[in-house]
């Protein structure tokens, strides 16, 4: 649910039916979230949605909405399309789930790519913050705004905004005073070196 | 999963499913109901039997969102769930929140820098939270009902407009993810980055606690979200449409 992997999976079917089996299955996957939608184009209600994603629809669905998907999801880092294959007598592929496969058999396909992602994820990051990312915390610990921080650093506020991004992935926390809060326990920073009062 | 309808006995469904007792204290019940089913005590407590069969869904099943058959609801029958739910945050969920957290920091052998952190986090937290509910009950709620009246009889229009000129429920939409995100944050920094020099077993009574409040404060941010700004979109457009 709060994983710090973010990954999501987005379920489309106009079927409850479908749309509720494959949420059972799923759950026990190791995606940190389901997302059900009856059409491809509802999850522009999901405009914050980050991370990884992946999206299982037919392949009808996915030429009817395909691109709008990837429009909305703008600020993900991934999106893998898996298609959902409603015939009993169709190819097996590990690229399509098909709704007479054994839940395990389901569940494994959908963990394959997670894997793919969690693997790729730790190649370049691993849940070290790296000295850029230290100083942008120290610089955010004690109060200073993403414009200010990028002008002290010398980067765009877009790299700033980045970065940010990165280490709440690493560490798990999202707000400015939890990750202050961070800071002291790591010992990035020191209790006397913020305003208390104001920072947490 | 399966889902509970009006036969369903209600000592039955709690059985099943324990985290449903607060919410069905907020629907208006109160234990000690024998073997009657959801329909006999909605009937002798004037409890709309749809809305309590579904709520108690909704919060029973994630996965159970019936966002069509749950926007007949109406509007003052929503508001006034989320209120009493608002009300079981402040008057037990909350303080019990604030027990069990000072028995867990106080339980430390010394008074130590990063135990006095994760009180004022804590309570940075709170009062944001008991800020936004706050919000949401003297202004936000009023603002729905008010709307919901004018649409009902729009003799009283004029009135409305004067109160609020330029108003839609967009200005009020927001939030939400702040108070999860620090949620989460709380959790994270007990579970991975505090040191552990506290009686665990008074942390993980905290932490549940903790889980628990989320889970309720999920499902109730699932009903303002789905249910209720819906309804509030459809009324202004209602509103809009009568110019």
């Amino acid at each position: 649910m709060n994983s710090i992997h973010n990954i999501s999976i987005v379920v489309i079917s106009q079927s409850d039916v479908v749309l509720t089996g494959l949420f059972e299955i799923l759950k026990s996957s190791m995606a940190s979230e389901v997302i059900l939608l009856h059409r491809g184009d509802e999850l522009i209600d999901y405009p914050a949605l980050n991370g990884h994603i992946i999206i299982i629809a037919t392949s009808e669905e996915q030429e009817k909405s395909g691109s709008f998907m990837r429009q909305i999801l703008t600020s993900t880092q991934n999106i893998h399309f898996i298609t959902l294959q409603l015939h009993p007598d169709s190819v097996y592929s590990n690229r399509t789930i098909n709704l007479f496969d054994t839940p395990t058999l389901i569940c494994y396909k959908v963990n394959e790519i997670v894997n793919s992602f969690l693997s790729d994820q730790s190649k370049d990051t691993d849940t070290e913050l790296t000295k850029r990312e230290i100083e942008v915390l120290q610089l955010l610990t004690k109060g200073y705004s993403n414009k200010e921080i990028a002008d002290q650093l010398f980067v765009s506020t877009h790299t700033v905004i980045s970065h940010r991004k990165n280490i709440s992935e690493k560490t798990g926390i999202k707000s400015a005073s939890g990750l202050t809060m961070y800071a002291i326990l790591k010992k990035i920073i020191d209790v006397s070196d913020i305003n208390q009062d104001e920072l947490i | 999963m399966e889902l509970f309808n009006e036969n369903s006995k209600l000592a039955f469904v709690i059985h099943k499913d324990h985290s449903l007792l607060p919410v069905i204290n907020r629907l208006g019940i109160k234990l000690g109901f024998g073997d009657k089913t959801i329909r006999n005590i909605c009937e002798e407590n004037q409890i709309d039997l749809n809305f309590f069969v579904e709520t108690i869904n909704v919060f029973h099943y994630e996965a159970y969102f019936p966002e069509k058959r749950l926007l007949d609801f109406s509007i003052s029958m929503v508001i006034e769930y989320l209120i009493k739910t608002h009300q079981y945050y402040k008057d037990y969920l909350i303080p019990e929140n604030d027990r069990l957290i000072e028995l867990f920091l106080s339980a430390s052998p010394d008074e130590n820098t990063e135990n006095e952190l994760v009180r004022k986090f804590y309570a940075k937290f709170k009062e944001e939270f008991v800020i936004h509910i706050n919000f949401e009950e003297r202004e936000m709620f009023p603002f729905i009902l008010e709307l919901n009246a004018v649409v009902e009889n729009p003799e009283k229009r004029a009135q409305f407009t004067k109160k609020y000129p330029s108003f839609s429920i967009e200005s009020f939409e927001k939030e939400h993810s702040n108070m999860d995100d620090k949620m989460d944050d709380l959790k994270n920094i007990i579970i991975k980055y505090l040191p552990p020099n506290y009686d665990q077993n008074r942390g993980n009574a905290f932490l549940a606690n903790l889980f628990l409040f989320e889970k309720d404060l999920k499902n109730h941010s699932r009903i303002e979200d789905h249910i209720l700004m819906p309804k509030v979109k459809q009324l202004e457009i209602l509103l809009a449409n009568n110019e």
